[in-house]
C-alpha cells in the first residue's frame, strides 16, 4: 500500500491517513485527483522524505506526505 | 537595572548559566517579518536577551493585525511596523540593541540585510522573500529558522545551510496562498514561540536542533508530527 500522509488544510474533509493501493495510483498527481486536491494547492511534496514532483513515481510501502502553503501570521 | 536578576531564571539552567547568557548578549539575530509570526519571536528573544535584533519589514500596522500581533496597539495603526515593533521591545528590554529596517527584502538587498546575524529567523508570508532569505542565509553561511501558519496548523524548520534540507529542497512550484492567510494568534503564538527556542538552542550551540526534522503543528487535532525532510541532490542549496 502507499500511505498518504496528509498535513494542514488538506486533512479537512479527509482523513490524516489515506492507504492507497498502487494499482490506483503511479505518482503523487493520481494520488491528488484521487484525493480531490488541486494539485496547484501542493507547496510541499515528499516521498520518503524526499522532494518528489507531481509525476514522480510512487510505489508499493513508499509514504507520500503532501502539505498546503502557509504564510507568517 | 541589573542583567544578572533580569536573566536569573535563565541562569539558573544548568544548559545556559553565565557563560550561556554572555553567549546570548553578544549574539545578533535578523527576524525577517513583524507580524505574527514575527511577533513571539521579537518579545522572546529581546526578553531573552539577545544583545542585537535587526528586525525588517516594511509594512505598516493595520486593524486586520491587532487580533494576534501584539507588540502593537490601535494607537499604531498605519505606522511603521518595524519602528512600533522596536519601541514595543526597547521598553521591556532596555539592555539590547534593536535595529529596525522598514525595507522589503530582495534579491538585490538580502545579502547586505541580513550580513552579521548569527542567526535568521523567517516569518513571512510570500514563498518568493522564503526564497530571497534562504540563499542568502547559504551564502552567508548563517543558520535560518523557518516558519509558517495557517490557522489551526503550523511548521518550523530550522535549517543549517548546505547540511540540512532548505525550504527549496522540498517545495513543489510556487504554490502560494490566495489573498490573506487566514491566522489564528494563539496558534502564531505556537509556531513563534517554537522558532524562538530553535533560534536560542542555535545561539546557545545546543545539540538536537530540529535540522532536517520539519515540526508540524495541528492545533485542531491538538498533534505534533515529527517530518523528516532530505536534501535534495539537484538544488540550489548544492550546486550553486
Amino acid at each position: 500500500m502507499i500511505e498518504v500522509r496528509l498535513f494542514a488544510t488538506f486533512r479537512e474533509g479527509r482523513d490524516k491517513i489515506v492507504f492507497l493501493e498502487p494499482e490506483r495510483a503511479a505518482c503523487p498527481a493520481d494520488v491528488l485527483d484521487h484525493l480531490g486536491i488541486p494539485h496547484e494547492e501542493v507547496a510541499i511534496c515528499l516521498i520518503n522524505g524526499f522532494h518528489s514532483g507531481l509525476s514522480d513515481p510512487v510505489k508499493d510501502q513508499d509514504v507520500l506526505a503532501l502539505f498546503p502553503p502557509v504564510g507568517g501570521g | 537595572m541589573s542583567d544578572e536578576s533580569r536573566y536569573t531564571r535563565q541562569i539558573l539552567l544548568s544548559q545556559i548559566g553565565e557563560q550561556g547568557q554572555k553567549k546570548l548578549t553578544e549574539s545578533t539575530v535578523a527576524v525577517i517579518g513583524c507580524g505574527g509570526l514575527g511577533a513571539p519571536v521579537l518579545t522572546s528573544l529581546a526578553l531573552a536577551g539577545v544583545g542585537k535584533i535587526r528586525m525588517i519589514d516594511h509594512d505598516r500596522v493595520s486593524l486586520s493585525n491587532l487580533n494576534r500581533q501584539f507588540i502593537y496597539e490601535e494607537s499604531d495603526l498605519d505606522k511603521e511596523k518595524c519602528k512600533r515593533a522596536a519601541d514595543f521591545l526597547q521598553k521591556r528590554n532596555s539592555g539590547i540593541v534593536l535595529e529596525p529596517v522598514c525595507e522589503c527584502l530582495n534579491a538585490e538587498n538580502a545579502g547586505q540585510l541580513l550580513y552579521g546575524a548569527d542567526v535568521i529567523v523567517d516569518c513571512v508570508d510570500r514563498i518568493e522573500t522564503r526564497r530571497h532569505a534562504g540563499r542568502a542565509a547559504r551564502k552567508l553561511l548563517v543558520p535560518l529558522v523557518e516558519g509558517g501558519v495557517h490557522g489551526f496548523y503550523g511548521f518550523v524548520l530550522p535549517i543549517l545551510p548546505g547540511e540540512s534540507a532548505c525550504l527549496e529542497c522540498v517545495t513543489v512550484g510556487n504554490a502560494e496562498e490566495k489573498g490573506p492567510v487566514p491566522a489564528v494568534g494563539a496558534v502564531a503564538g505556537v509556531i513563534g514561540s517554537l522558532q524562538a527556542v530553535e533560534c536560542l538552542k542555535i545561539l546557545l550551540g545546543f545539540d538536537h536542533v530540529l535540522y532536517g526534522r520539519m515540526l508540524q503543528y495541528d492545533g485542531l487535532y491538538g498533534e505534533f508530527t515529527e517530518v523528516p525532510v532530505h536534501v535534495r541532490s539537484n538544488c540550489v542549496c548544492q550546486i550553486g
